[in-house]
Order: structure tokens, then C-alpha cells, then sequence
């Protein structure tokens, strides 16, 4: 048990990195990135010791310790603490190794930066503290720490290439809206905090407790958390500072935009399970914010012709699946009852978010560290100029492939079998609420849209003539593919984790039902085969894949279908609506300029006028007032001596008058 | 005997007398003799309710106040001697510097 007290060192680790890139980086090789990798290294292997350490020996029951950080009187206090549970423990293993896998990586890949290297690692070595800390914490509090240390490294990060106009413009963008979601976070806490005069999980998770609180207030801040949520996780409307964060390093894409940081929206929400089955009413909203942005921002993702920006729809897209599927089974919990079977299925429902994440993380950052491989052997993003590479880049090429065909939902890859059980929970809750067919359509239509599109990728750049950029491109030195292939195993073999005989992920990865009760999961061990293959969801999504897939064979690779009499036909409108982002750029910078600019000018003015108008004024009548009344001060004694006498002849007849002699 | 009053009346004209002096005049010197006015005004007071009360307390006042007066018009006179020397004037009116 004692093994979990070394869990404080976890988040602490990459800092010692980072001072030791920070002072040393100078001088050191690839500034200082050995450090920061070793560290980060030794992080991990802890990490995994907790896990391993929780999950064979744990039996649901959190583990977690706090220590006072401030008292505020009243028995109130924050503090400061750990908190392991299956979920930190599953986000702890994916979320180290990730980061190991692609800081590695980053040595092969940052290695012509030459000075700005230091400060490439110093910043990521923060963002990973920033992650595990925020993994570990045991407080909405610590959790918002670390969540605004992400945010910042991710605005460091974004805007690596500062003098980039485009890349500082990005790097401001994703800062100023995410802060949007931070805010709504923020108010979240200080709701809690005021309904239940403490922040620790603990205690917040406690049905006893929740039921003391006033619903409404605890609504509200469940809502506002959730806005923290959409923020961090690009979901729509917060969404479109995603795909600009694109002009960062393609590592920090892999890291901070597609296998972490956006990742902490939906921690946020599968954190915040055990309260928010209380609120059925937030879980709808987490549902249908998650369907629509899933099919939304797929959409989006059909004809970009930059690499990174079709990887970062999909990103957005893959995060709605996870907010659905915790959505969907939340909701199938809030609404169970008793009822153990619709409790097992909400359930599962909140497993499929969490594997979802899970291996979404590998097969993204996979996909994203190819595509760094990709863009490092031809030095454009564009894919129209990319084209061929498939026999220069063969070993990218390949465990492209693998990434295309896990995301796609293809078995045995990884995406196929939490994709579908993301699609089965949303079935599930459409037999609570029909209302939820709408969200069953909209993902089975984004599993079709997704293998379209990832498939367009692949045959764009790996197929084909070969294009103009293609021409000296050569493959990556081993400490980046090395990494590359470890990624391509997860994404292959993933789906054995749902499967581990006895127990796997269904057996570490519940919620509690609002009573309190830890829900068992279903561990069906080798059984989850007969239950996908002999249910019609399972054959219409992987019906929809293949079409995609094939779609995107017609139209890329054997070029029978072609894209400029689409670009240009009938549906040139539609066409340009998805170039175009559907416009949300421009909506931002509308909103920016009209109304939040107006704010500004309104409020400007109230201060000039209003509030500096009060102080002079009063400014002003002090000093008139003096102008006047300095007159009476003539300097002459008898003046002076004139007024005490009539004033005490006054008083004196006064007093005579009304008795006082 | 004389009625009391007959003397309070004498020293509240004299009172008067020394207090229009002392506000209206402009001569520092009047002003010293105006002001020695009132302190005599104060000792025909204290002499009046001595006579009439059968209380020598009040003759040894006017005693003491009028050595006291005596101190006071050396050290006044010694100020205005000074400002002479000062300032070229003992006109009140001219001595105004403490003002806006």
C-alpha cells in the first residue's frame, strides 16, 4: 500500500527535467532533451508501477490522500492530494507512455531547431507535469492548476514558431477561446465550493452529501464544468481553435492536441461521473454536444488538403464520440433506477468514452507522429504536392495504414471495437429515450465520413503519381520510427484490452449508480466477440467503414470519380461551406470585432466618463469650494478677533434668550 | 451707598469701550491701551464684588492683575518694538502675511 505514497513524485519529476534542460540546456546535446526525456522516462515507469499496483490489487474502492494546503476557518479548507482510482490509473499508463513515446520522438524530430531546442524541452517537459498532475490531483482545485498549466504550455507550444505570423495568431486564438471554457470551469468550482464548502472528490462524490445540496445551484455547476470541458476539448462552439493549433511543432500536435491535453475535457467529464449522474439533465447535454460536434467537425475534415488540419477534425470528431458515449451511459445510469441490467449497460456506456480515449490516443498520436514523418521528409503539409510516397517511406506508410484502419473501425484494430461500443451505448440510451436515434445516426454517419476522409489522406500521400515535394523525401532515422511502431502495435492489438480474459478494462474502468454503489462492469472476457458479431449495429458501422473506404479508393486512387467536378459541379456550395470551416473563423472574428470589441468600447466610455467623471467632479467641487472659502482667511487679526466676538455675543444672547443664564 | 450696579455699568462701558478699541483700531499701540482697557473693566469687577461680599480675595486679585498687566504691556510693547524694526510699520492693517 505504501508503494501509493510515492504518488506526489509523478507530476514532480518532469520539473526536475525541466530545471535540468533549463539551466544545462546550453551546453548539453539536443539542449538538454536527454534530461527532460530521461525524466519524463523515469515518470513513466512509476506511473506504471501505481497502475499496476491499483489495478491488481485495488478492488474499485479510490485510493487517496490530502494534505491541507489553505485553511480558511470554518472548517474549510483546500487542499493538496493524490486520488488513484481505475480511470487516474487507465489515464496514468496511456498518458505516460504517450508522452515517453513522443518526447523520444521529439529528439529526431526537433533536431534541426538548434537553440530553440531548449526551450522546446523545457515547455514540454511542463506540459507533462501539467498532464499527470492533473491525472493524480484529488480536488477540483489542483485539477484546475494543472489544467491552466496545460493551457499555458499549449499556448507556449502553439506559438513555437513565434515569428510566424500565422503561428502567433494561433498560438493567441487557442488561448483566448479556450479561456472561454476555463472561465465557465472556474464558476464551476466556486459553485461546488459553495453549495458543498469543499472541493475534494471525496466528499463531493458522496451521494449523502449530494442529496443535502441545492439541485439547482449543483445543476448549474455541473454545467459550467462541462463548458471547461468544451473549451479544453475543442467540442463545438469552442471548437475552431483546434485546427489552427495545427501551426505548432507536429509533435506538440501528437502530444498536447490530439493524445493529452484535449483529452482533459473528457477526464473532466468521466471525473465528474459519480455527480453528474444526479444531473440527467447535464448528461443530455454532454450527449448532443458530443453527437453533433462527431458529425460536424468530420465533415470539415473531407476536403482540407493539409494534413494536420484533416487529423485535427478528426481529433475534434473523436472527442465528440467519447462525450457521447459518457453522455449516453451517464444518462442510462441517471435514469436506471434499481434496475442492475440498464445499470451494467449506462455502465459499459461510460467504459466505451474511456477505451474510446484510450485508444484514440495511441492510433492519434500515431497518426500525427506519421504524419510529422511525413511532413519531415517533404517539408510541406499540403497533400496535393505530397503523392507516391508509399515506396520512399515505407515503414510510415505502413503504420499509417494501421492508424487509418483503427480510426476507420476496421477489426481487429483497436478503433473498431470501442467505436462500436460508443455506438452501442448511444442505442442503449435511444431505448431509454428515443430522442437519442438522432445521436445514433449522426455517429454511424461520422464512422462512414471518417473512413472517407482518413482514407483520402492515405491515398493522397502514399498513393498515386508522386508528387512535386516527393521527390527527395527519405525515411526517418530509428528514433523516430522506433516509437512509430510501438504506437502501430497499440493500435493493432488494442481491442485486447476490453477482452483480457476475467477481467480487462470493463473490470477497473466503473462509475458508481446514484445510490453509491460501485456498478460491476461487464467482464465478459473472450464473450465480447459473440456479443459484437451477432448484433446489427456492429455489421451496418462496419458496413458504412467499408463504404467510406471505398469511396475514398474511387475517388483518390483510381480517380473513376473526380473531385474538381464536385469542387466546381452542383455541390461547389457545399464544397466551399467545408473549405471555408463553415464560416466559424469569421463568426469568431465577428463576434471578436462587433460584440466583444462593443463590450469593450461601452465599457471604456462608463469609465472615462461615469467613473472618472464621479472622481473629478468630486475633484473638482473640493477645489472650488477651497477657491471660495479661502477668502475668509484674510490675515488680518482683527478680523478674526472680530468674528470670536460676535460669535460669542451670539452665543451669549442665545443663551439668555432660552434660559441657559 | 452706591448701588452695585453703578459699577458693573462703569466696567461694561469700559469693557465695550477697550473691546471696539481693540477690533477697530488700527495703531498696535491703541490696541495694547485698548486691551488695558478691558483688563481695568475686569478689576473694577473684582474690587465691586470684594466691597460687596465682604471678601478680600477679590482686592488681592485686582492687585495681581494689575502687576500681571504691567508684565504683559513690557513684553507687548517689546513685540511691537520689533516689528518696527521688522517689518518698517505697527499698522495692523499692513501686517497680513498669514492669509491665501
Amino acid at each position: 500500500m505504501d508503494l501509493y505514497s510515492l504518488t506526489w513524485i509523478i507530476p514532480f519529476l518532469p520539473l526536475v527535467g525541466l530545471l535540468l534542460a533549463a539551466a544545462l540546456g546550453k551546453k548539453a546535446p539536443e539542449g538538454g532533451g536527454y534530461f527532460v526525456v530521461g525524466s519524463i522516462a523515469v515518470t513513466c515507469l512509476i506511473s506504471l508501477v501505481i497502475a499496476y499496483q491499483y489495478l491488481t490489487t485495488g478492488n474499485g474502492v479510490p485510493v487517496d490522500a490530502s494534505i491541507t494546503w489553505i485553511d480558511l476557518g470554518g472548517g474549510k479548507t483546500l487542499d493538496m492530494g493524490y486520488y488513484i482510482d481505475g480511470l487516474s490509473a487507465v489515464m496514468l499508463i496511456v498518458v505516460s507512455i504517450l508522452c515517453t513515446l513522443i518526447v523520444i520522438y521529439s529528439i529526431g524530430y526537433m533536431h534541426e531547431e538548434g537553440e530553440r531546442k531548449r526551450r522546446y524541452y523545457v515547455e514540454i517537459a511542463l506540459f507533462v507535469t501539467g498532464m499527470l498532475g492533473l491525472v493524480v490531483a484529488s480536488n477540483y482545485l489542483m485539477m484546475f492548476i494543472f489544467w491552466e498549466i496545460m493551457g499555458l504550455c499549449s499556448y507556449l507550444l502553439i506559438g513555437f514558431w513565434y515569428y510566424k505570423p500565422s503561428a502567433a495568431k494561433a498560438a493567441k486564438k487557442a488561448f483566448l477561446v479556450t479561456r472561454v471554457g476555463d472561465v465557465l470551469f472556474m464558476i464551476g468550482i466556486i459553485g461546488l465550493f459553495g453549495a458543498f464548502g469543499t472541493l475534494n472528490f471525496r466528499e463531493l462524490f458522496d451521494p449523502a452529501n449530494i442529496a443535502t445540496v441545492d439541485p439547482g445551484l449543483f445543476t448549474f455547476s455541473l454545467f459550467c464544468l462541462f463548458g471547461g470541458a468544451i473549451g479544453k476539448s475543442a467540442q463545438f462552439p469552442l471548437h475552431d481553435w483546434l485546427p489552427d493549433a495545427m501551426e505548432g511543432p507536429t509533435t506538440v500536435s501528437a502530444l498536447i492536441h490530439a493524445a493529452t491535453m484535449v483529452k482533459a475535457g473528457v477526464y473532466l467529464v468521466a471525473r465528474s461521473m459519480p455527480m453528474m449522474v444526479h444531473a440527467p439533465d447535464v448528461l443530455i447535454f454532454v450527449a448532443i454536444i458530443g453527437g453533433f460536434t462527431a458529425i460536424f467537425a468530420a465533415t470539415q475534415a473531407l476536403n482540407n488538403p493539409n494534413i494536420k488540419r484533416v487529423l485535427a477534425y478528426s481529433t475534434i470528431s473523436q472527442l465528440g464520440y467519447m462525450f457521447l458515449a459518457l453522455g449516453c451511459g451517464g444518462y442510462i445510469i441517471a435514469t436506471a433506477g434499481t434496475n442492475e441490467q440498464l445499470l451494467e449497460m449506462g455502465n459499459t456506456g461510460y467504459m466505451a468514452g474511456i477505451f474510446h480515449l484510450m485508444n484514440h490516443a495511441f492510433f492519434k498520436a500515431l497518426l500525427f507522429l506519421g504524419a510529422g514523418a511525413v511532413i519531415h521528409a517533404v517539408h510541406t503539409e499540403d497533400m496535393r504536392r505530397m503523392g507516391g510516397l508509399s515506396k520512399k517511406l515505407k515503414i510510415t506508410s505502413l503504420v499509417m495504414l494501421i492508424g487509418c484502419l483503427s480510426i476507420s473501425g476496421i477489426p481487429p484494430f483497436s478503433g473498431f471495437w470501442s467505436k462500436d461500443l460508443v455506438l452501442e451505448s448511444a442505442i442503449n440510451a435511444a431505448n431509454v429515450n428515443p430522442w437519442f436515434w438522432l445521436l445514433y445516426i449522426a455517429g454511424t454517419a461520422t464512422a462512414f465520413l471518417t473512413a472517407f476522409y482518413m482514407f483520402r489522406l492515405w491515398f493522397m500521400t502514399f498513393r498515386g503519381p508522386e508528387g512535386e515535394a516527393a521527390k527527395h523525401a527519405h525515411e526517418a532515422p530509428a528514433v523516430m520510427w522506433v516509437p512509430l511502431a510501438i504506437l502501430a502495435t497499440a493500435a493493432t492489438i488494442g481491442g485486447i484490452f476490453l477482452m483480457f480474459p476475467g477481467s480487462g478494462l470493463p473490470g477497473v474502468i466503473s462509475t458508481v449508480s446514484p445510490e453509491g454503489h460501485i456498478i460491476a462492469g461487464e467482464t465478459l472476457g473472450w464473450g465480447w466477440l459473440e456479443k459484437f458479431f451477432t448484433a446489427w449495429p456492429t455489421y451496418l458501422s462496419l458496413a458504412m467503414a467499408l463504404l467510406g473506404i471505398a469511396l475514398a479508393y474511387a475517388i483518390y486512387y483510381k480517380r473513376s470519380i473526380k473531385v474538381d467536378n464536385v469542387a466546381s459541379g452542383g455541390l461547389k456550395g457545399v464544397y466551399d461551406l467545408l473549405l471555408n470551416r463553415y464560416y466559424f473563423p469569421q463568426m469568431y472574428d465577428t463576434f471578436g470585432t462587433k460584440v466583444i470589441y462593443g463590450t469593450a468600447l461601452a465599457t471604456d466610455w462608463f469609465d472615462r466618463k461615469v467613473i472618472d467623471g464621479v472622481v473629478n467632479g468630486i475633484a473638482f467641487v473640493s477645489v472650488r469650494s477651497g477657491q471660495v472659502l479661502r477668502r475668509t482667511q484674510t490675515g488680518m487679526v482683527q478680523t478674526y478677533a472680530t468674528v470670536v466676538v460676535a460669535a460669542l455675543t451670539v452665543i451669549l444672547i442665545m443663551m439668555y434668550l432660552l434660559g441657559g443664564l | 451707598m452706591i448701588p452695585q450696579e453703578y459699577f458693573l455699568t462703569l466696567s461694561a462701558i469700559l469693557f465695550v469701550i477697550g473691546a471696539l478699541g481693540v477690533l477697530t483700531r488700527r495703531n498696535a499701540i491703541v490696541v495694547l491701551m485698548s486691551i488695558e482697557l478691558m483688563l481695568n473693566a475686569a478689576n473694577i469687577n473684582f474690587v465691586t464684588f470684594a466691597a460687596y461680599n465682604h471678601d478680600l480675595n477679590g482686592q488681592v486679585f485686582a492687585l495681581f492683575s494689575i502687576a500681571i498687566a504691567a508684565a504683559e504691556v513690557a513684553v507687548g510693547l517689546a513685540i511691537l518694538l520689533n516689528l518696527q524694526k521688522q517689518s518698517d510699520t505697527i499698522n495692523l492693517a499692513d501686517l497680513k502675511l498669514l492669509r491665501w
